[in-house]
């Protein structure tokens, strides 16, 4: 079939195209940029901590160690357990520090409570504290993303 | 002299701005010192730009000697602790009159047809304040600022699709780093003040362009009302204004200059009494009385989306309020009343 006339004029699909061509060039500058600005995370798979740092702690106590950029917090448990916790309120990500004489995980920032097992019981935090998986190998503790 | 003045003339054509400053006018009415907020605004942006190049010269935005530059700016560079105070100082000056340039534009309706522009350009510049306080903030790099800033990064999180990504392009990864201070001090050195200059450019080129506005009370008075030449008069009284602001502001640095804390711990929890900066106090408040979940909803969601939700108000007000001297616009006045006594009271309870 033929149209009587052209349903563009010449010059609105010279515009389209060239729009388009811009838009596309824009947008094959903008793609890489957007990976620039976000640099890749570096959260651990798993973290290794002598056993020895951590054998002498009393059940009901908490000792730090390094989780990639965050704090993790290590506890004893009253069977001689050990379990791990991510230190870092799930309300709005600050520190979190253990109250030993409440046996309580405190957040400062908004006034948060968690129980010893990580248990959000007052305030703000929606979620309990992350935990970690723990396991002895020889002389040092595991520890790992929980699946 | 005058052959100067003509070389001059004939190049970049100058005539033109000063005709235009020599019949600029005033209006004078009982709202008039409403038109002073705006000049002093940009004296304290000036003061700004001025104190943070010299900070500059001196300060070190890394993880190991962010907080030490500081405390060496403060303790050991001359009058290193009176540049530092005048800085933090004039920034709370500065937005303190933002807000009320800002509130006594709204409640005189000043953003009516044709201002719309000129508003939506204001809002836009309040965000680049609060965004210059916010970044400025972590610089110490002490233990406050340090949770303020994962507060405040973290916020965006709640929202859904692009959260992660928001905080992460604030933080440069997923935890607040050395990576994010030198972010922090990018954005508050270099992007901010171009997107500043750049955007207050328009504003006063539009402020210009449309004449001061006068209350509606004024406007609908056939008669013109008196008004003063803005060329010596006003500008004289602007003057005395500054000189009285400069002498308030240098007064307060050199009385009550700002401390610095411990250096931050990425590992330490969180100190005793945190508090943001007084303009985001009310955003704090908000924040810890919120519960964890509102109608099945993640609480912090439900929060963020209802600031988000006011400020694309106040962004809008013009388009929203736009009869404004009618029934709708008297109850917007009355919400806008409510909006303003709920930041006061919750400023104010939050340092209870």
């Amino acid at each position: 079939m033929k149209l009587p006339s052209s349903l563009f004029s010449r010059r609105a699909f010279l515009n389209g195209l060239i729009g388009g061509w811009l838009a596309a060039l824009g947008a094959a500058f903008i793609g890489p940029l957007l990976k620039y600005i976000v640099p890749p995370t570096r959260e651990p798979d798993q973290v290794s901590v002598p056993l020895e740092e951590f054998k002498d702690l009393a059940p009901h106590t908490v000792k730090g160690f390094s989780w990639g950029n965050k704090p993790g917090l290590l506890k004893k448990t009253e069977e001689g357990e050990y379990i791990a916790f991510v230190g870092v309120c799930t309300h709005l990500d600050c520190n979190v520090a253990f109250v030993a004489e409440q046996r309580r995980f405190y957040c400062a920032c908004h006034e948060g409570w968690y129980d010893e097992n990580g248990l959000n019981v007052a305030g703000p935090p929606p979620a309990p504290l992350r935990r970690l998986a723990v396991s002895i190998e020889g002389d040092a503790l595991i520890i790992k993303k929980r699946v | 002299m005058n052959v100067v003045r003509a070389w001059i003339e004939e190049r970049l054509g100058l005539r033109a701005v000063t005709a235009f400053l020599e019949k600029k006018e005033v209006p004078r009415h009982k709202h008039t010192f409403l038109y002073y907020t705006g000049s002093s605004i940009l004296l304290f942006l000036g003061i700004q730009i001025f104190t943070g190049v010299l900070l500059a010269f001196y300060y070190q935005p890394t993880l190991a000697e962010a907080n030490a530059s500081v405390v060496r700016i403060m303790t050991e560079m001359p009058l290193g602790w009176l540049v530092r105070s005048v800085h933090s100082w004039s920034a709370t000056f500065m937005i303190a009159l933002v807000f009320v340039h800002l509130l006594g534009i709204a409640f005189t309706k000043a953003y009516r047809k044709p201002r719309e522009a000129t508003w939506l350009t204001g809002v836009l510049l309040m965000g680049l304040s609060l965004a210059f306080g916010f970044t400025g903030y972590l610089l110490p790099w002490d233990e406050l600022s340090l949770a303020a800033t994962k507060v405040g990064t973290n916020l965006p999180k709640a929202l859904p699709v692009i959260g992660t990504w928001l905080t992460q392009v604030m933080r440069a990864g997923e935890d607040v780093t050395g990576d994010t201070l030198s972010r922090f001090f990018t954005v508050h050195v270099s992007v901010l003040p171009l997107a500043v200059l750049a955007i207050l450019g328009m504003h006063l080129f539009l402020v210009q362009r449309h004449g001061m506005s006068v209350p509606l009370e004024e406007e609908r008075r056939k008669v013109k009302g008196p008004v003063l030449p803005f060329w010596p008069n006003f500008a004289f009284r602007e003057a005395g204004v500054w000189l009285v602001l400069l002498g308030l502001l240098l007064t307060i640095a050199v009385l009550s200059a700002p401390g610095i804390g411990p250096q931050a711990d990425l590992m330490a929890p969180a100190p005793e009494g945190i508090q943001p900066e007084w303009y985001f106090l009310f955003m704090f408040q908000t924040l810890k009385l919120f519960p964890a979940r509102v109608l099945g909803l993640n609480g912090e969601l439900v929060a963020v989306l209802i600031m988000m939700a006011g400020m694309a108000a106040l962004l809008l007000l013009p388009f929203i309020d736009n009869r404004p001297f009618e029934r709708k616009g008297k109850v917007i006045t009355l919400l806008a009343w409510a909006g303003l006594a709920y930041a006061l009271g919750m400023s104010i309870w939050s340092l209870l």
